[in-house]
């Protein structure tokens, strides 16, 4: 098992550091084996918590620290972060032309592995076209450049793929259900549940509870004004889907 | 009356041309089918500027290649020599399809290159020129004339060593021309280099349009010039320009200037130009998957000039210039 401990987190913006933080003391943990659900309004750190924890340098850590298995990941630059195990299936994805997906996905396993242990071409390609078919992708994905002209949901499918290949201790998915319709809400919840055990753990962000019809957390927590304000089970989010979040309680700045 | 000087906004061409040309008496190797006609020790073609009196001066070779017409025969392949510019007049004859490849690894002074290529009616070239030159300078000069209905694939791969200047033009000249020129170069070190790549409507409904892209590092400065021209009478013409560089280091200097002259109103015409550094964004996307900040940003700039390169399809050329890329920056990282 392997644990992600995130303690007492506080975060600015490094482009604005008079204006206030954006989380203001944020504790969570998340052991492998594990899925957590992260709900709330929007424009109230959900994202900068997921940027922040793989190490997206726009942001500044003030105070607290993010562990993996007691090791801070604070001075680490986010290609270190990923190689340990952490993932972030991205809101934007970027795209880059004249590289193609298969070609940035080898290399993104190769990076993980030592330069005389790369993973054999055919082996590679094979498992490829496997969760490629899982994920309902048509073949000439892989031979596309990354993410270039390739529509909202195909790049959030694509995301997906990655995360199956690249297969971290912890994936972060940042609202990776915005943008799809029911099938392929039905078909990138398939991919993600088929990660599920003991060496996965998961950090969701949704603003949906459909997404949690399909893959069930075991945790949900609700953050509000930089900080997770309430925690509780599956029935949690199917709690807010009928009250809305603004009986919660708000963070310090509003007690 | 001297030929003018040809028109190369920030290119100190006349620097250049103040140099003593290389003697260069050794003519190209030419690889083809037995259907090819090569001829040395010909006429230079006649100079029109300033540039091609320089480049006829002194002791040059002169080499013509005529693919007859009709052809389909092998690719036809342009060595030139290991001391040597020179040039080169390859005639492409009615409905002939050929590819055509030229290579330069010369080293020397200062070099002079002109190439000028004639495909006739209905001829079909897919060309390709490698220009990697070790010379101190080099001024070269490829020029493309086509006929009625004739196409042309160009792309050029400028990965010299070399300063100076290359004038590439295409010339639409018969109804329903089509040409496309792609530009790949690679700047390092002092170099200063100079490209003007122009296109030509003549002909009625041609179509050309150009692709550059340039990538500099160290204290290199790469100059795109893009010269679109649609002459009165060439109705239902098509003339459009992408000129893109990006830079490296914060000493590389870049230009991307794109010119556009229509003299004609049934047209179409465009134009994009940017001067740019390694986006971010996207080096954050490919690092937090695990590929660590040299390699993302090898992936970043070979995809930048990919989009130059595109039509290269040899894999040992590819992976030739793929190293190039990386040897080059990692030279400018030391």
């Amino acid at each position: 098992m392997t644990t992600l401990e995130i303690t007492d987190l506080h975060v600015k913006v490094k482009a604005e550091p008079t204006h206030p933080e954006i989380l203001r003391g944020v504790n969570l943990v998340v052991h492998t084996g594990e899925i957590h659900a992260l709900m709330g309004p929007n424009g109230n750190g959900k994202s900068t918590l997921a940027e922040t924890i793989m190490g997206n340098p726009a942001y500044e850590v003030t105070q607290g620290d993010i562990r993996i298995d007691g090791q801070s990941l604070l001075d680490m630059p986010v290609d270190a972060r990923a190689r340990l195990g952490l993932f972030l299936g991205m809101q934007y994805p970027a795209e880059i032309a004249g590289v193609t997906n298969a070609e940035f996905i080898r290399a993104a396993i190769n990076a993980r592995r030592a330069d005389d242990d790369q993973v054999p071409i055919m082996q590679f390609l094979k498992e490829l076209d496997a969760t490629m078919a899982t994920l309902e992708m048509p073949e000439d994905m892989a031979d596309r450049y990354l993410n270039q002209g390739f529509s909202g949901g195909e790049k959030k499918r694509n995301e997906i793929l990655q995360l199956m290949m690249i297969k971290p201790h912890f994936a972060l998915l940042d609202e990776i259900d915005s943008g799809l319709d029911i099938d392929a809400l039905r078909i990138v919840s398939k991919g993600v549940n088929s990660l599920r055990g003991p060496e996965f753990g998961s950090l969701i962000i949704t603003h949906y509870q459909r997404l949690l019809d399909y893959i069930v957390p075991d945790f949900v927590h609700v953050m509000k004004d930089g900080e997770i304000i309430e925690t509780g089970g599956a029935d949690l989010a199917k709690e807010l889907e009928k009250t809305g979040y603004e009986h919660l309680k708000g963070g310090v700045g509003n007690a | 009356m001297p030929n003018p000087m040809p028109n190369t906004p920030k290119i100190a061409l006349r620097r250049y041309l103040a140099n003593a040309k290389d003697v260069a008496r050794t003519p190209v190797t030419v690889t083809a089918d037995p259907a090819v006609t090569v001829s040395t020790n010909v006429a230079a073609p006649q100079p029109t500027d300033a540039l091609e009196d320089w480049l006829v001066g002194g002791d040059s070779a002169v080499t013509t290649v005529t693919i007859p017409a009709h052809y389909t025969g092998q690719a036809v392949v342009l060595t030139g020599a290991a001391y040597a510019g020179g040039i080169v007049h390859v005639i492409v004859e009615a409905g002939a399809t050929v590819a055509l490849e030229e290579r330069w690894r010369t080293s020397g002074e200062h070099l002079g290159i002109w190439v000028v290529l004639d495909v006739a009616a209905d001829a079909t070239v897919n060309w390709l020129t490698y220009d990697a030159m070790t010379s101190t300078t080099a001024l070269v000069k490829r020029t493309a004339n086509l006929a009625a209905h004739a196409t042309l694939n160009w792309t050029t791969a400028g990965f010299t060593q070399a300063s100076g200047a290359t004038l590439i033009a295409a010339n639409l000249i018969g109804t329903g021309a089509k040409a496309t020129v792609n530009v790949g170069v690679l700047a390092a070190g002092k170099q200063h280099v100079g490209y003007v790549t122009a296109m030509t409507n003549d002909g009625r409904q041609t179509v050309g349009h150009i692709n550059q892209r340039g990538v500099i590092t160290g204290h290199a400065h790469l100059i795109f010039n893009g010269i679109g021209h649609i002459i009165h009478g060439a109705r239902g013409s098509d003339n459009q320009q992408e000129n893109r560089v990006l830079m490296l280091s914060p000493h590389a200097r870049g230009d991307a200037n794109p010119i556009l002259l229509i003299d004609e109103n049934d047209v179409t015409a465009g134009h994009a130009a940017s001067v740019t550094r390694v986006d971010e964004r996207q080096l954050y996307y490919l690092m937090s998957r695990g590929l660590r900040e040299d390699t993302a940003k090898r992936l970043v700039i070979r995809g930048f000039l990919e989009a130059g390169l595109a039509e290269i399809t040899d894999p040992a050329l590819k992976a030739e210039l793929f190293q190039t890329i990386d040897e080059t920056l990692v030279n400018a990282d030391a």
